[in-house]
């Protein structure tokens, strides 16, 4: 596995066997949690009067940004699930979630399931939305000269923050979208691994023709003057990692685009924890290979004792491993 | 620190099956087979299928499916890999693998082999295992393992070195935050509290486990496996199948194929309390016998499968293993009891008093009625020979067997239960412990006192 | 192989091939028992032989302690820079973890170096010695090969990851 998906596996099975179950006429009795990355917690459960309804409620670290990033943020949930019959936003989110979609099985469609299952990724979503939309306004702005200020960089700096030390900004100017992860690392395998997975981000767009109109990526320890604002009073830690993508308008100019580059941004630091983890096992591999060989040269020194032969494991003609 | 809030991932990773789940759950969020596909160096490589992430699938995703079995009979064939994108790309065959169903049926091509890297409940392959549990923590959890504590299991008389060699991959590896290693007999007895039957909640019990190719009897002290006394037994889940395609083949029926015979072994088998009265009450009652329909894939052609006396045999061979197996010949029942007998006298009482079942091979109706009763014929004549001899009197022993309703993955239930208390994360190993002791941290855990 | 490596390992079996030359030797402090006695704090300096230290240059060196019937053998491993200390600390680690296997391995590298060999007559007697010295040679060599193909991997498994991750973005 390369990529991480944006939709949550789990999410869409237990939806498609409650969906099954229903259709077979045997609605199932649902109580489940199930999680997603960076401190998201989603549970499906029926709703107290009616086991053909389900609730699907997240809990979620960023929650409490999203919401601060501007106004409007419910309604923008709403709206990703508003083509889909069946799924309406309760009231009051269930007990200890930050937000719940009541699911009626009965209307869902298979389509609505994969959006359900995108629930974070749109919570995430919002701050960029908000971004983009401020990338139009200011980039009228700067096309229609008698409203131009001069300034070209009024945007708001957007703040998410999905871990505990960790955040996103976001902050669109005139002709680009600079987001930032802050990012930190907590072992020091990982920081070496880390700095060195960072580096190659940066150089990847310079060396490979291909990918030319990638965003750029820049990588600093110190915090970039667009977030100066935010972090200039915080405490300076050597540790902390600043990578900055510049989206520039060709990664988000039709909804498709913006809600693809969303899911790839916000899946960022997943995507290279994974892969730091994905070499950490290689290489565990690897040394049980070397172990291996050096045992064989320390077993070849011995005395007086034949080298047992390995024991085979049996394999049919087409070269599998007979597993029974 | 706001992991505490995520729930812990409770994983058993056996032979055959592998449950994956989160702790609070009431069953396992993923059972699929504990197989991986890796890509093979000389094959080669078909260009990548490219299917579209975001496009909708279907909702008959295989994948989603639960296997009840590892040679899983799900309809894999017609199953369209999710891509990974990696077909042919060099210095990247480490990561070009699928685990579980989509496994088998990646298989099936001929660019992956399949292998299964857990034999007789302990680990082989040290890479294949690793990569599984990395597939299964990014791909099927979408965890960041950072965030969450683990509980994992092993089985009897697992050497220490194979817990340090798991620590080793969990904390240096995916730097979980927290690592439970606990037997699976002792989570088997934990699931059993859910019980009406079972008053205290005590570690001591005798374990019947039995899934797809051993039948284990595991008795437990305290919390601590008697290891000495443990027995195997030959006869499990696949050899049940196996006689049931025999007798299907004997008749001649339609339809022979080891998927049938596993269906009819799921849907239709049960125990009966004696053979002889349960023939003549099969041949006076033509009701009693089944019919099992077989429909092809596109559901054109069906095949009418009768089921006989089979539904009834095929769980006696844990009875009278002698009707299906020429080379071992004592009856589960016996077993048992060798075994409680095998253990220090103080505590045969409670081994006696609390026989759990565990596994899907046990989820025959009946199963443990029959077994009880077995079990308490052997003790009682045993009582009332010694009481002849010594003419004293015995107080007696009272024999009892427990199902209950989480029977099929009662391992994985324990564990979720036990990793959903509020002392759970104290009695895991962190990682601040891991760096600052090393991977031999792991040869101790603390039982859970759960009173 | 570097110019200078050669001679480095070859002054290196030297070293060793004299000083493999090792005895029976009972304690003297503690009645019977038979310890290495190179690892025990000595009051007697006839037991212990002068120890050689073979140096290539700061970052690889070889410390050989003999004694009457035991050698210590530290090898520091070539670090060049931050991922190759981690890369031979994750290595050594993970050879130690596994110590058990390798008979001679201590489980604990002594202070300054990468890791460390402990070698007594009992290895001697049912190894061959000629065969052991390979043994350490091969070990030094495979080390830093492994160290810098590790490296390499890494950086080649960053770019790669990198320019997959940002090939998505390409439309």
């Amino acid at each position: 596995m390369l990529h991480l998906r944006p939709e949550n596996l789990l999410v869409q099975k237990t939806l498609t066997e409650a969906w099954n179950a229903n259709e077979n006429g045997a609605p199932l009795s649902l109580d489940r949690v199930i999680s997603d990355f960076d401190y998201t917690t989603l549970h499906v459960s029926n709703t107290p009067e009616n086991k053909t309804v389900l609730w699907l409620s997240i809990k979620t670290k960023v929650w409490q940004s999203a919401l601060k990033c501007g106004n409007g943020f419910l309604e923008h949930l709403e709206s990703k699930y508003s083509n889909f019959p069946g799924i309406t936003p309760t009231q009051q989110p269930e007990q200890g979630y930050d937000y719940t979609l009541q699911v009626d099985l009965a209307q869902l469609q298979p389509e609505a399931m994969v959006q359900l299952s995108l629930l974070k990724i749109h919570v995430m979503s919002f701050a960029f939305q908000l971004a983009f939309q401020e990338f139009s306004v200011l980039s009228q702005q700067t096309q229609d000269p008698s409203s131009f200020s001069g300034s070209n960089d009024t945007g708001v700096l957007r703040h998410l923050q999905y871990r505990d030390d960790e955040s996103i900004y976001i902050k669109p100017s005139n002709d680009r979208v600079t987001v930032i992860f802050e990012t930190f690392f907590q072992d020091e395998t990982d920081k070496v691994f880390g700095k060195v997975f960072l580096q190659e981000f940066v150089d990847a767009r310079k060396r490979n023709r291909s990918i030319q109109s990638a965003p750029q990526v820049l990588f600093s320890h110190e915090p970039p003057l667009e977030t100066a604002s935010v972090t200039s009073n915080r405490r300076t830690d050597k540790d902390r990692r600043f990578i900055t993508f510049v989206l520039f308008p060709r990664h988000f100019q039709t909804p498709e685009l913006q809600f693809s580059s969303v899911c790839h941004l916000a899946l960022f630091r997943n995507y290279f924890h994974y892969h730091i983890k994905c070499s950490k096992a290689y290489m565990h591999s690897r040394m049980r290979y070397r172990v291996d060989s050096f045992i064989k040269v320390l077993n070849r020194a011995k005395v007086g004792e034949t080298d047992e032969s390995e024991q085979q494991t049996r394999r049919t003609i087409t070269g599998r491993k007979m597993v029974y | 620190m706001s992991y505490l809030n995520n729930p812990a991932i409770v994983m058993d990773n056996g032979t055959g099956l592998t449950k994956l789940g989160f702790a609070g759950n009431d069953s396992p969020s993923w059972i699929f087979p504990t197989a991986i596909a890796t890509a093979q160096r000389s094959a080669t490589k078909s260009s990548g299928s490219g299917a579209s992430g975001s496009s909708a699938q279907s909702t008959s995703n295989p994948y989603f499916g639960n296997s009840t079995s590892a040679t899983s009979f799900n309809n894999l064939a017609s199953a369209a890999l999710m891509s990974n994108n990696l077909a042919g790309k060099r210095g990247t065959e480490d990561l070009d693998f699928y685990i579980g169903n989509e496994a088998l049926s990646a298989a099936q091509g001929p660019s992956y082999s399949l292998s299964y890297p857990i034999r007789h409940g302990q680990v082989e392959n040290w890479d294949h295992m690793e990569r599984f549990w990395e597939n299964s923590i990014f791909k099927y959890l979408r965890t960041e393992p950072e965030d969450h504590f683990f509980l994992l299991t092993e089985p009897p008389l697992n050497p220490p070195e194979n817990r340090e060699q798991v620590a080793e991959i969990f904390f240096e590896g995916f730097n979980c935050a927290g690592l439970y290693i606990a037997v699976q007999a002792v989570l088997a007895l934990a699931a059993s509290w859910t019980s009406s039957k079972v008053v205290d909640r005590s570690l001591t019990g005798t374990v019947i486990d039995s899934g797809d190719g051993v039948t284990h009897v595991i008795p437990v002290a305290e919390g601590y496996v008697v290891g000495s006394a443990i027995k195997n037994i030959p006869i499990a889940g696949r050899d049940i199948t196996l006689f049931i395609q025999s007798l299907l083949r004997e008749r001649g029926e339609e339809d022979t194929t080891l998927k049938t015979a596993e269906r009819i072994k799921q849907e239709y088998c049960y125990v009966c309390s004696d053979i002889v009265k349960e023939f003549n009450k099969f041949d006076r009652d033509a009701q009693k016998f089944a019919q099992f329909i077989v429909e092809n894939t596109e559901k054109t052609k069906r095949k009418v499968i009768d089921v006989g006396y089979e539904r009834f045999l095929a769980p006696e061979i844990f009875f009278n293993p002698e009707i299906a197996s020429s080379d071992f010949l004592t009856p589960l029942p016996t077993v048992v009891d060798h075994t409680i007998q095998a253990c220090p006298i103080d505590v045969r009482k409670g081994l006696y008093n609390n026989i759990v079942l565990s596994g899907g091979s046990t989820m025959f109706r009946d199963f443990g009625r029959r077994l009880q009763r077995d079990i308490k014929g052997i003790v009682n004549n045993r009582i009332a020979l010694s009481e002849s001899l010594s003419g004293t009197k015995s107080t007696g022993v009272d024999v009892q067997v427990i199902s209950h309703r989480r029977q099929r993955n009662a391992v994985w239930f324990g564990g979720s239960l036990l990793a959903q208390t509020a002392e759970f994360k104290s009695y895991c190993h962190t990682k601040k412990d891991y760096d600052e002791i090393g991977p031999e941290i792991v040869r101790n855990f603390s039982l859970f006192n759960m009173v | 192989m570097s110019q200078s490596l050669r001679p480095y390992l070859t002054a290196v079996r030297y070293s060793l091939q004299a000083a493999l030359n090792l005895t029976n030797f009972s304690s003297q402090v503690v009645e019977r028992h038979n310890r290495p006695e190179v690892e025990v704090p000595n009051t007697s300096a006839e037991l212990l032989l002068q120890p050689m230290h073979v140096s290539r240059n700061e970052h690889e060196q070889v410390l050989i302690e003999p004694s009457v019937n035991s050698v210590r053998v530290s090898i520091k491993v070539k670090q060049a820079d931050e991922i190759e200390q981690i890369l031979v600390h994750k290595f050594t680690r993970f050879l130690e973890q596994r110590a058990e296997s390798f008979y001679v391995l201590r489980r604990v590298p002594i202070e300054g170096f990468s890791i460390s060999f402990l070698i007594t007559n009992k290895h001697t007697e049912s190894m061959n010695t000629e065969k052991l010295v390979d043994f350490i040679i091969e070990f030094m060599e495979e080390v830093d090969k492994e160290i810098s193909e590790m490296k390499l991997f890494l950086n080649a498994r960053a770019r790669f990851v990198a320019e997959a991750y940002l090939g998505e973005f390409v439309y």
